[in-house]
């Protein structure tokens, strides 16, 4: 089964509003995935609508948020339901700056319905990292039941390496994700010995399941990934080259 | 001082002008929840995090010249984001601490 476990929704800041739920679970069929995780940053809100989406479709989905740490990490926090996620993205927001967000400063951040109607946008700058840590946001996840997987790990920011210079030992990831562009060979030794996925990070619609995660499970849900990672089952699509 | 004096100042390039651009302090910090609780309004913001948010950051405390350091590149998104925003973008092939330096003759900005 191919999945990807990485994708922003219009919820994000930084992502098109072309980005609804409804069009992403398209694309993600039409590219061929068994299932997706949505990982907005900071914030599960536009899960409920994916869920909503991916149901009707017929598509595995999970639930997730990309969390900016302390140490301004990106790390995915995934989960079986939009409940674990949305508890999740409760304990995030009570660690960020309550700051009003400027939507012409970092964008719009719509939270949509599954028929993609704006019911508000949140208020929180969810392009600011929280005050949390990698192993404190470790915990939360794992106590709620999620997987927990540092983000691009080969990026020149707001990576492992580019905040910390390696992989903490107190972080207990779940597996470490390269980015689309990252050269397997040269950063499996980097891995801290944790399974690598590869997902497409994709911020607006034609980069959804560009790239993606292959393994070989009994179903799309979190234990069986957590399964696939430990037992380092899981394979990358390649590359991209071009981008 | 205009950002074209802070640019002499550290060896640098003036990678997006803006013009009146100035600052009258300095803020160095590379983790920027950091820089958004204390760095002060009106300052040169010295660090190495070359990408978007940083304008974001820079809007948000009142910061008009950013210093990047280690002649790390410009990402184009970022340096759109920086003349749209009135940002202009100093970058040096200095370090954070020799930047501070050669612009120690500003105070320090911060709260």
């Amino acid at each position: 089964m191919k999945f990807d476990l990485h994708i922003h929704s219009c919820l994000s800041p930084c992502a098109n509003l072309e980005m609804a739920p409804s069009e992403i679970v398209q694309r993600a069929l039409a590219a061929g995935m068994g299932g997706i995780a949505l990982t907005d940053h900071q914030s599960a809100r536009n899960t409920p609508a994916i869920a909503e989406c991916a149901r009707r479709a017929g598509l595995a989905c999970l639930f997730g948020l990309e969390v900016c740490t302390a140490e301004e990490v990106h790390t995915l926090a995934i989960f079986d339901t939009t409940e674990q996620a949305l508890a999740m993205t409760e304990w995030v927001y009570a660690a960020m700056p309550k700051r009003v967000n400027d939507p012409d400063t970092f964008g719009d951040q719509p939270v949509v319905t599954w028929d993609d109607d704006i019911v508000e946008l949140e208020w929180r700058i969810l392009a600011m990292g929280c005050r949390k840590t990698i192993p404190d946001v470790s915990a939360k996840c794992h106590e709620l039941g999620g997987i927990y997987i540092a983000a691009h790990i080969d990026r020149s920011a707001f990576s492992v390496y580019s905040q910390l210079g390696g992989i903490p030992d107190d972080a207990a990831f779940d597996a470490v994700e390269l980015s689309r562009t990252a050269d397997e060979t040269g950063w499996l030794p980097k891995a801290g010995g944790y399974a690598v996925t590869r997902s497409s990070d994709a911020h607006n619609l034609d980069d959804v399941a560009r790239v993606w995660t292959e393994a070989d499970i009994p179903a799309f849900d979190t234990a069986s990934l957590k399964a696939a990672f430990a037992a380092k089952t899981t394979s990358l699509s390649p590359r991209l080259t071009n981008f | 001082m205009t950002a074209d004096e802070i640019c002499a100042k550290v060896d640098g390039v003036l990678a997006v002008p803006v013009e009146d651009a100035a600052a009258s302090g300095v803020y160095v910090g590379d983790l920027l929840s950091d820089v958004m609780g204390h760095a002060g309004e009106d300052c040169a913001l010295v660090t190495i995090q070359n990408h978007l948010n940083t304008i974001a950051v820079c809007t948000l405390v009142g910061c008009s010249v950013l210093v990047i350091c280690h002649n790390r590149p410009i990402p184009p998104d970022m340096a759109e984001g920086a003349a749209r925003e009135g940002v202009a973008i100093v970058t040096t092939p200095l370090s954070q601490y020799a930047a501070a330096l050669a612009l120690s003759s500003l105070p320090p900005a911060e709260h």
